[in-house]
């Protein structure tokens, strides 16, 4: 077998294998590139209920009372008030909050978007351990399949004909994308993360974000 | 003797089965060190004795961020209290499902003096962030806020 002929069933059969993965990180990555918008592995449903008000007395009591007035299952795993009038009700992945004074209260139930959810749980390599390194394998068969698909073809369409105009370009793209996000007039050196044209940093981090000392 | 193309997909299965997550605590980023932790209520009474060192506190997680997971707020010793562990994007994302569940979250104690316009604009992208209205009119001058810039977590 020669060197091209290996080549190519390395290739194909490498890229039936990371099919799969390729289409999961490809989908989060579409998902997770627009988190400014959205929550894209979570999504919120809330409800909101009135209920007799609440006189503002210990923690306890007032838990016990509202579990009663918003008809509860039964009394919460956890709670907490951030003012003397608003008590936080923690249950298994759902909570509610409420106005003890007003009488109002928000039930929030956290529900993994479908499918989403796990092909993000993956791209963003949050179960650790060993799936770091099937990640990491997996980044591997991808370098391979870059390099080896340049030499799948010979002649005008492979990498000595059209290939290399198109393969040139693929890698002229992202160096004036980096030269325009990166770079100004007067500059010395590249600019931090973040701080380009198209810096892409959280909102929040631009401007100080602080929980406030209460 | 298998093809070894079967014996590649066969480790990759198990890699991912294996890798599953566990029941149990959960680790966020670099974890927590043997440190005992100091009390929130401690923390917020001399805020100023640990600025700018590693401080390990634990308590309850009484919000995490809405859009990114970014940020959980941890509700210490003493009611009324919070103190919100900021974390990097995408190095550690909490889910909502935390919300409720006790931690333990390690970092760097951060003060920030903000000027009113800065306040107003904090509190415009908090509420930006949850979905709520902001009320900028309670703001009426310059504030000092807290937080802890995280760099690893421990959620039961």
């Amino acid at each position: 077998m020669n060197w091209r002929r290996l080549n190519n069933v390395l290739h194909r059969d490498l890229g039936y294998l990371a099919a799969g993965l390729t289409l999961v990180y490809a989908i989060s990555g579409v998902a997770l590139n627009h988190r400014e918008d959205w929550n894209p592995s979570w999504k919120l449903q809330v409800e909101t209920r009135t209920f007799a008000p609440v006189p503002v007395s210990d923690r306890d009591t007032m838990t016990a009372a509202l579990v009663e007035r918003l008809a509860l299952p039964g009394p919460p795993k956890s709670s907490f008030r951030s003012a003397p009038h608003l008590v936080e009700l923690f249950y298994e992945r759902w909570s509610v909050k409420a106005d003890a004074t007003a009488g109002t209260a928000t039930i929030e139930k956290p529900r993994g978007r479908f499918a989403l959810r796990e092909m993000n749980f993956l791209h963003l390599n949050e179960p650790k351990g060993l799936w770091t390194w099937a990640a990491d394998v997996y980044a591997v068969i991808l370098g391979f399949l870059a390099i080896s698909g340049l030499f799948v073809l010979k002649g005008k369409n492979g990498l000595s004909g059209r290939g290399k105009w198109l393969a040139g370009l693929g890698v002229v793209l992202p160096i004036l994308a980096l030269f325009f996000l990166l770079w100004r007039p007067g500059d010395s050196g590249p600019r931090g993360e973040g701080e380009g044209r198209g810096g892409g940093r959280h909102r929040g981090d631009v401007r100080p974000e602080a929980g406030t000392a209460r | 003797m298998k093809h070894p193309l079967s014996t590649t997909i066969a480790v990759l299965a198990f890699a991912t089965i294996a890798a599953a997550p566990a029941f149990a605590a959960t680790r966020y980023g670099k974890g927590v060190s043997e440190a005992t932790p100091v009390k929130l209520s401690e923390l917020m009474a001399k805020p100023d004795d640990y600025v700018g060192k590693v401080v390990k506190v634990e308590g309850l997680i009484t919000e995490v961020c809405p859009k990114r997971g970014c940020w959980i707020n941890v509700a210490g010793d003493k009611e009324f209290q919070t103190i919100k562990v900021k974390v990097e994007d995408g190095v550690i994302v909490f889910p909502l499902t935390d919300k409720g569940k006790k931690v333990v979250a390690e970092g760097t104690f951060k003060k920030m003096e903000l000027t009113k316009e800065q306040a107003i604009a904090r509190a415009e992208h908090e509420a930006e962030e949850k979905g709520t209205k902001c009320d900028a009119s309670k703001i009426t001058g310059p504030q000092t806020v807290y937080q802890i810039m995280g760099v690893g977590a421990v959620v039961e």
